[in-house]
């Protein structure tokens, strides 16, 4: 035995330190090669330039969406510059500020909710669908419908407004939300009266949700109460191609 | 001697070890997102990002106009009403505070459909660029969810007959055919629930009403 510890103790110290370092070596080499495995499956002599023009894309359009904020941020100013006396001008300006919030074209801040969700971290067992073990657009529709019955007022997911026009999509495994690709975790940020959390922690929809996802699959579901949460303005295009006002006078609708 | 061999090794290990972890964070930070794609997924994404860049391009080449009129306007010294009437109308129709018309499609829903497949094909329809939705009287604003049980699902807190219409505005032909191609919405919905009928047919003149709800935050107030 003690034999043993004096030989021990005649390793020097760099012996002992290049074995270590030999060790996290071989580990980090199994990790790159494993991680490397899935994208070998698409490896060929088209994804790269694919990849690139998707991100070159992606860059085009955080581009456009910034100059349209800034775009309808001046027209606003401009609009709001010429009111000064005029009572019709301003009267119009404040039906307006209405219009914009209507049309989800304002940045908003209130109490309210925050969702994360996140593809699983289960391993995929032999025969399963690893699509299940995904967060899908369906998904991310399914929970802001459950914000939006629970009583939110206005909702964005990783910084894309829910307007009238917006769409949940899927593309492979991607979550395609007002034509801009996304990526998890998704964040949805919803406002809403000050008991939004309690109501929609206590839905039925919500509970089906965890019980479906989480429970069986593993997404994981992170949900915070918060004061200040930030819903985003609505980046998008307002296309009136083939819609028309109802000529005036305006029928009665409903009740 | 042999020490200073075994401190050269240690060296060249450290040096190999530390390109590594480099490789590998960088590996999982970027767009490790796209790197799941299959080439055909990317080759999609492509196409769908083309399409709407286009329609962001329009939409910024329409609001310059809308901009520079207005500068021109205020440098003449006229009166900018007309302009702000016309803004405030198109906000108006598009965010479906006002009732409108126009020429779309008009999807027939007959039998036990889920609240899902519902969603589903508003979704579809607003993908392939619908402008305005209503599903019998309830004009389909942010928040309006279908829910309930098939054959007695209900949207806003309005039930839906066991027959029921849903209306989109928009070019026709684009919303008919995005809806009946094969492996389509339709088809999908079809596929799983045989008793579901489903009847798309294109509309030249359609009326949808204005929203119930109130659209302007209770609790939210403009981030200035």
């Amino acid at each position: 035995m003690t034999a043993l510890l004096a030989r021990l103790r005649a390793i020097p110290s760099w012996q002992v330190t290049l074995g270590l370092a030999l060790l996290a070596l071989g580990f980090l080499i199994a990790v790159q090669l494993r991680a490397e495995a899935p994208r070998a499956r698409y490896s060929s002599q088209e994804r790269p330039p694919l990849l690139e023009t998707v991100e070159q894309l992606q860059r085009t359009q955080e581009g456009l969406q910034a100059q349209i904020l800034e775009l309808r941020r001046r027209i606003q100013q401009r609009e709001e510059a010429a009111a000064g006396a005029d009572r019709l001008v301003a009267e119009l300006n404040r039906q307006l500020r209405e219009a914009r919030l209507a049309a989800a074209l304002v940045e908003l801040v209130g109490p309210g909710v925050v969702v994360e969700l996140e593809d699983s971290a289960h391993s995929v067992p032999p025969g399963a669908a690893r699509q299940d073990y995904l967060v899908s657009a369906n998904d991310v529709r399914d929970m802001v419908n459950e914000v939006w019955l629970a009583g939110a007022e206005a909702v964005s997911v990783n910084g894309e407004r829910v307007g009238v026009t917006t769409a949940f999509t899927d593309v492979g495994t991607s979550v395609i939300v007002n034509g801009r690709y996304l990526q998890p975790p998704y964040v949805i940020s919803a406002l809403g009266p000050a008991d939004l959390y309690d109501r929609l922690a206590e839905s039925a929809g919500f509970a089906r949700f965890l019980r479906q996802r989480a429970e069986a699959f593993g997404i994981v579901v992170g949900v915070a109460r918060s004061a200040e949460v930030v819903v985003a303005p609505y980046a998008g295009n307002i296309s009136l191609i083939e819609l028309r006002a109802v000529p005036t006078p305006t029928p009665s609708i409903g009740p | 001697m042999r020490a200073r061999r075994g401190q050269a090794v240690l060296a060249a290990v450290l040096f190999v070890l530390g390109l590594l972890i480099v490789v590998q964070l960088r590996a999982q930070s970027g767009s490790a997102g796209l790197q799941q794609l299959s080439s055909q997924d990317l080759t999609t994404l492509i196409a769908n990002l083309n399409t709407r860049n286009g329609q962001l391009r329009t939409e910024v080449n329409r609001l310059e106009t809308q901009l520079r009129d207005l500068e021109s306007a205020s440098r003449r010294g006229e009166s900018n009403a007309g302009d702000l009437r016309l803004e405030l109308r198109r906000l108006r129709l598009w965010a479906g505070v006002e009732p409108v018309r126009g020429r779309g499609v008009r999807v027939r829903f007959d039998g036990p459909i889920t609240a899902d497949a519902v969603n589903d094909v508003i979704d579809e329809l607003r993908s392939a660029g619908a402008e305005a939705l209503a599903l019998e009287e309830v004009r389909i604003v942010p928040g309006s969810v279908v829910g309930g049980n098939p054959g007695g699902l209900s949207v806003e807190d309005t039930p839906l007959p066991e027959r029921f219409v849903l209306a989109a505005i928009g070019d026709p032909t684009n919303l008919t055919s995005v809806l009946v191609r094969p492996g389509g919405v339709v088809a999908r919905i079809q596929a799983t629930d045989a008793e579901v009928g489903i009847d798309v047919e294109p509309a030249e003149a359609l009326a949808l009403p204005a929203t119930r709800r109130t659209l302007l935050p209770a609790n939210g107030r403009p981030r200035v």
